[in-house]
């Protein structure tokens, strides 16, 4: 006997045979291999059964050779529900772009919390992400990743010292923490000013406590510069020592730069590729050019699809494919002197701080060896030298 | 000479345990109970309604009665009878 439900999907339909020599007609069905099956007696001249949707033609031949009628009173089976469906095919666009619909909300920005921001940052912050692009009910694909966001973020707005970011499944989570304008204790201890660094004095400014040096002094570190110890003698008073002291420091720095310098740039020419990786098998979508690029980077950019709360085994790529080229960069000898001052001037003036000033500079050495220049400079910085120190009481 | 046949073919059965459906080409029935009744070895179909199914054997008919009669499968050679049966009764062929 076959199995009932393989009918399901090759489809069946319900017949009614009317006739009065009904027997003889099964009879030569089954001769014929044709089954029929379920077959129930409705009246004297009329029987009811079920065939399948392959044998119909082969009945027709039976059914013509013998006196009786033959009727199709229902169709079952996977063939017409497809039938079906694709006649109510509203009802199929409606399930899909259901299914659609979902994919793309659970895709979507839908919600920007900002912990942590005072009002006012927190507007700017989000007056920031909509900039780059960061908005409720935008695809996550075209959102760049969090790391870049936290960057650009804290590169854009100076007044952050670090944000968190978090993509909590369609919402996104920025966790700030505000700079704090660093207010000097109004209680200070009592303390000395020592010298942090090997100096010759140029000047001072004292606030509160007994200048120990003179200008033109010269003072090595760890001196004694301003005492906290004031008053007469018997008379003394211990306060906490305030002011600047600006020391002449000199600096030596060595700098050398190669005449000719390759590098790496980008030519500005580029391909973009979106490819769809469905269980690591990926399918391109978009970009179906030969990289034509002697030299070249790729910037591969992916991001998870989700249903719902679901990752699902799909993943959207997009490749950018940056053609590079290999750049000389040539100095003459003057330029490259010109340059390597620049850099060494730059360089020194990121190690000093920003109340330092440079005073003069002067070229020690000069030599040209190995197609590169080598300047040893000589540096007249003038800074705060002054650290506190505190007193310790004792008894 | 078709009768002698037979008498040997049932004396070779009875004699050498062979079953017998085989050897003398009888219907084989099977009764699940009342609701099930499978017939093998039949040589077509005569009657069939709600109450009454009668079908040709190689000798005499076979007739089955009941109610609520359901053709489940017909095959060259099978048939599936669903319903409730109340009786079968074997039928001589007429004239002989």
């Amino acid at each position: 006997m076959k199995n009932q439900w393989t009918n399901y999907f090759s489809g069946y339909v319900q017949i009614k045979v009317t006739g009065k020599l009904i027997e003889p007609f099964l009879n030569n069905c089954v001769r014929q291999k044709v089954v029929i099956w379920n077959l129930t007696r409705q009246g004297s001249t009329t029987v009811t059964g079920y065939l399948l949707l392959e044998d119909i033609h082969k009945l027709r031949k039976i059914i013509r050779k013998s006196d009786c009628k033959l009727e199709f009173i229902g169709r079952k089976g996977f063939p017409f529900l497809v039938k079906r469906m694709i006649s109510n095919s509203g009802f199929i666009i409606g399930i899909v772009a259901a299914l659609v619909i979902t994919l793309l909300l659970s895709n979507m920005v839908w919600k920007i919390e900002v912990t942590g921001a005072n009002p006012k940052l927190e507007h700017d912050i989000r007056k920031e992400l909509s900039q780059m692009g960061i908005k409720r009910g935008k695809l996550h694909f075209s959102v760049p990743n969090n790391e870049d966001i936290q960057s650009e973020l804290m590169e854009r707005l100076p007044s952050i010292s670090w944000v968190g970011v978090r993509l909590n499944g369609t919402s996104y989570h920025f966790e700030v923490v505000e700079k704090k304008v660093v207010e000097e204790p109004k209680l200070l201890s009592p303390r000395h000013l020592i010298a942090k660094k090997k100096a010759v004095i140029y000047d001072y400014f004292i606030e509160q406590g007994q200048p120990m040096i003179k200008v033109n002094d010269f003072v090595k570190p760890g001196q004694l510069l301003v005492s906290g110890i004031i008053g007469k003698e018997g008379k003394t008073e211990i306060i906490p020592a305030k002011g600047k002291v600006f020391g002449e420091i000199w600096y030596k720095s060595h700098i050398i730069v190669p005449l000719e310098t390759s590098f790496n740039v980008f030519t500005g020419e580029n391909v973009t590729k979106y490819s769809l990786s469905l269980f690591k098998v990926t399918i391109p979508i978009w970009g179906f050019d030969k990289i034509q690029y002697l030299q070249y980077k790729i910037e591969n950019i992916e991001k998870q699809i989700k249903f719902l709360k679901w990752d699902l085994p799909i993943v959207y790529r997009k490749q950018v494919i940056r053609e590079e080229e290999e750049h000389i960069r040539k100095y003459d000898k003057q330029t490259a002197i010109s340059i390597a001052k620049k850099t060494a001037r730059n360089d020194l003036k990121a190690k000093i701080g920003e109340e330092a000033v440079i005073k003069g500079e002067n070229v020690l050495h000069q030599a040209i060896d190995n197609g590169k220049v080598k300047l040893m400079i000589h540096y007249q910085v003038i800074e705060d030298i002054a650290s506190p120190q505190p007193i310790v009481q004792g008894d | 000479m078709r009768k002698f046949r037979q008498q040997i073919k049932r004396w070779v059965t009875q004699k050498m345990e062979l079953p017998a459906d085989v050897m003398m080409d009888l219907p084989r029935v099977t009764m699940i109970g009342q609701i099930h009744i499978y017939i093998e070895n039949h040589r077509g179909l005569l009657q069939f309604s709600d109450k009454e199914l009668r079908l040709l054997l190689k000798q005499g008919q076979l007739l089955i009665k009941g109610e609520q009669f359901v053709l489940k499968t017909m095959l060259p050679e099978e048939i599936l009878l669903e319903g409730k049966i109340a009786q079968v009764t074997y039928l001589d062929e007429p004239g002989k």
